[in-house]
C-alpha cells in the first residue's frame, strides 16, 4: 500500500525530472536486464560545482528508495571510498536534509537532494563527519585535502 | 370558529344543489384555512383560533358545542353526499355541461361551416405540402451550393489539403507526430519542435547553426547518455517537454 504511494510519487518526480533539471545532473531509475524500470532504484550523476576543487567530476550516486518513501529518506550512496569528510566508508551520504529525526520532509524532491549534495561537496559540515581520511585532512592540511579532491574529480569525468 | 363553521354548512347546502362546481370548493378555496391573524407562539388563546376550527371539531363535538355539532354535520353530511353523489352528477351532467366539447351539430349552418373548415383545412394542407416541396428544393439547392463550393476550393487546394482526407496519408501524419523538445544550456534553455521521427541531426545542425558553432563543438545528452545524431527522439522514447542538454565540448 505504502509502496504504491512511494512508486506513485516517484513516477512522478521522474516526469517532472524529464521536463526540469539542472544542467549537468542525470537521475534516471534503474532499468533492468529485461527492460522493466525500477523505480526504487536511481542511478543519478552529481556535477562538480564550477570554480570549485569538484569541477570537472561528475560523481556517481545511487538513491535507494525504501516503500516508505517519501515519509522516509532515500538512502544516498556514493561509490564505496568516496573522498568526503561526510561520506561514510561505505559512500552513504551524511546530510541533515537526508536524516529521518532531523532536516528530511516529505516533499523534499529529488532534484532538491541532488542539488544539496552538490552543495554539500564543497561545502563540508565539520560538525558531523562520517570518514576519518577526509574528516582529518580538511582540519589538519587543507593542502592535500584540496590536492585529494582535485585528483578525485579527474577520477569521474564526464561520461560523454 | 363560529363564522366558519356556518360557511361550512353553507357550502354544504349549497353542495347538494350544484354538486359537480361545490364539491370541488374546499379543495382550492384557500382563504378558508389561511390564518386570519398575526402568527404569535406566545399567544395562547391560539387553540380558540380559526386556525384550528377544523382540528378541534371532534373534540368540540364531544363536547356537545350544539352550534359546532350542526354546523360540522351538516358538512359531514354534505361531504359523503359529495363522494357517491359526485358521479351521479358527473353522468347527469355530461349533456350539458359546457366543457365538454359540444356535440355536433345538426343545424346547416353548422355543417356549411364544417364543410368550410374542411376546405379551409384542406388548403392549409395544401398550401403545408407546397411548403414543404420548397424547403426540400431549398435543402437540394444548399446541398448542390455546397457540394460545388467544396469542388470549387479542391480545385483551389493544392494536394496536400486532399492527403488529410485520405486515411493511408494521414496515419503517416500520425506517425509524423511533433514533439517540443527543450535543450538546456549551461545559462538557459531553448524549446524546439522536431518530428518524432525525424533523425537528431537536423535539430543539432539547427541549433549548432543557431548558436554559430560546429555540430562536432557540441555533445547532446539525454539522460546522461549520448544521443547519437542518426537516432530520432522516437528511439530513445523522448516525450513532448523532455529536456535533452547540449554540453560544450573541450
Amino acid at each position: 500500500m505504502s509502496g504504491g504511494i512511494a512508486r506513485g510519487r516517484l513516477a512522478e518526480e521522474r516526469k517532472a525530472w524529464r521536463k526540469n533539471h539542472p544542467h549537468g545532473f542525470v537521475a534516471k531509475p534503474e532499468t533492468m536486464a529485461d527492460g522493466t524500470v525500477n523505480l526504487m532504484i536511481w542511478h543519478c550523476t552529481i556535477p562538480g560545482k564550477q570554480g570549485t576543487d569538484w569541477e570537472g567530476g561528475c560523481f556517481p550516486l545511487t538513491l535507494h528508495f525504501s516503500e516508505d518513501y517519501p515519509s522516509k529518506p532515500p538512502k544516498c550512496k556514493f561509490p564505496q571510498g568516496f573522498f568526503h569528510p561526510n561520506v561514510y566508508p561505505s559512500g552513504t551520504v551524511c546530510l541533515s536534509i537526508l536524516n529521518e529525526d532531523s532536516g528530511w520532509r516529505p516533499a523534499i524532491t529529488v532534484k532538491q537532494i541532488l542539488v544539496g549534495i552538490q552543495d554539500l561537496l564543497d561545502q563540508p559540515n565539520p560538525a558531523d563527519p562520517a570518514q576519518t581520511d577526509g574528516y582529518h585532512l580538511f582540519i589538519q592540511d587543507p593542502t592535500e585535502y584540496k590536492r585529494r579532491v582535485r585528483l578525485q574529480a579527474k577520477q569521474y569525468p564526464p561520461i560523454v | 370558529m363560529m363564522p366558519m363553521a356556518a360557511a361550512a354548512a353553507a357550502s354544504g347546502a349549497e353542495a347538494g344543489a350544484r354538486a359537480p362546481e361545490d364539491e370541488l370548493e374546499p379543495l382550492f378555496d384557500y382563504s378558508r384555512v389561511q390564518p386570519a391573524f398575526a402568527f404569535n407562539f406566545d399567544d395562547t388563546d391560539i387553540e380558540n383560533s380559526d386556525i384550528f376550527v377544523h382540528c378541534n371539531k371532534r373534540h368540540k363535538v364531544s363536547n356537545g358545542d350544539a352550534d359546532a355539532e350542526d354546523g360540522a354535520d351538516e358538512g359531514d353530511k354534505a361531504d359523503q353526499k359529495a363522494a357517491p353523489g359526485a358521479k351521479v352528477a358527473a353522468a347527469a351532467d355530461l349533456g350539458e355541461e359546457d366543457w365538454l366539447p359540444p356535440p355536433p351539430s345538426k343545424s346547416k349552418d353548422a355543417v356549411r361551416a364544417e364543410l368550410e373548415k374542411n376546405s379551409i383545412l384542406q388548403e392549409l394542407r395544401l398550401q403545408k405540402q407546397v411548403m414543404a416541396k420548397f424547403a426540400e428544393s431549398a435543402n437540394d439547392i444548399l446541398e448542390k451550393l455546397v457540394e460545388t463550393a467544396k469542388q470549387k476550393v479542391d480545385a483551389h487546394e493544392p494536394p496536400e489539403h486532399i492527403d488529410l482526407d485520405k486515411s493511408p496519408e494521414r496515419q503517416v501524419e500520425k506517425s509524423r507526430e511533433k514533439l517540443i523538445i527543450t535543450i538546456q544550456e549551461k545559462d538557459g534553455q531553448q524549446q524546439f519542435r522536431v518530428y518524432k521521427d525525424e533523425k537528431f541531426d537536423k535539430l543539432f545542425k539547427a541549433y549548432a547553426k543557431k548558436a554559430k558553432l560546429s555540430p562536432s563543438d557540441l555533445t547532446f545528452v539525454f539522460d546522461g547518455d549520448k544521443i547519437n545524431p542518426a537516432s530520432t527522439p522516437e528511439d530513445l522514447g523522448l516525450e513532448d517537454d523532455d529536456m535533452i542538454e547540449v554540453r560544450h565540448n573541450p
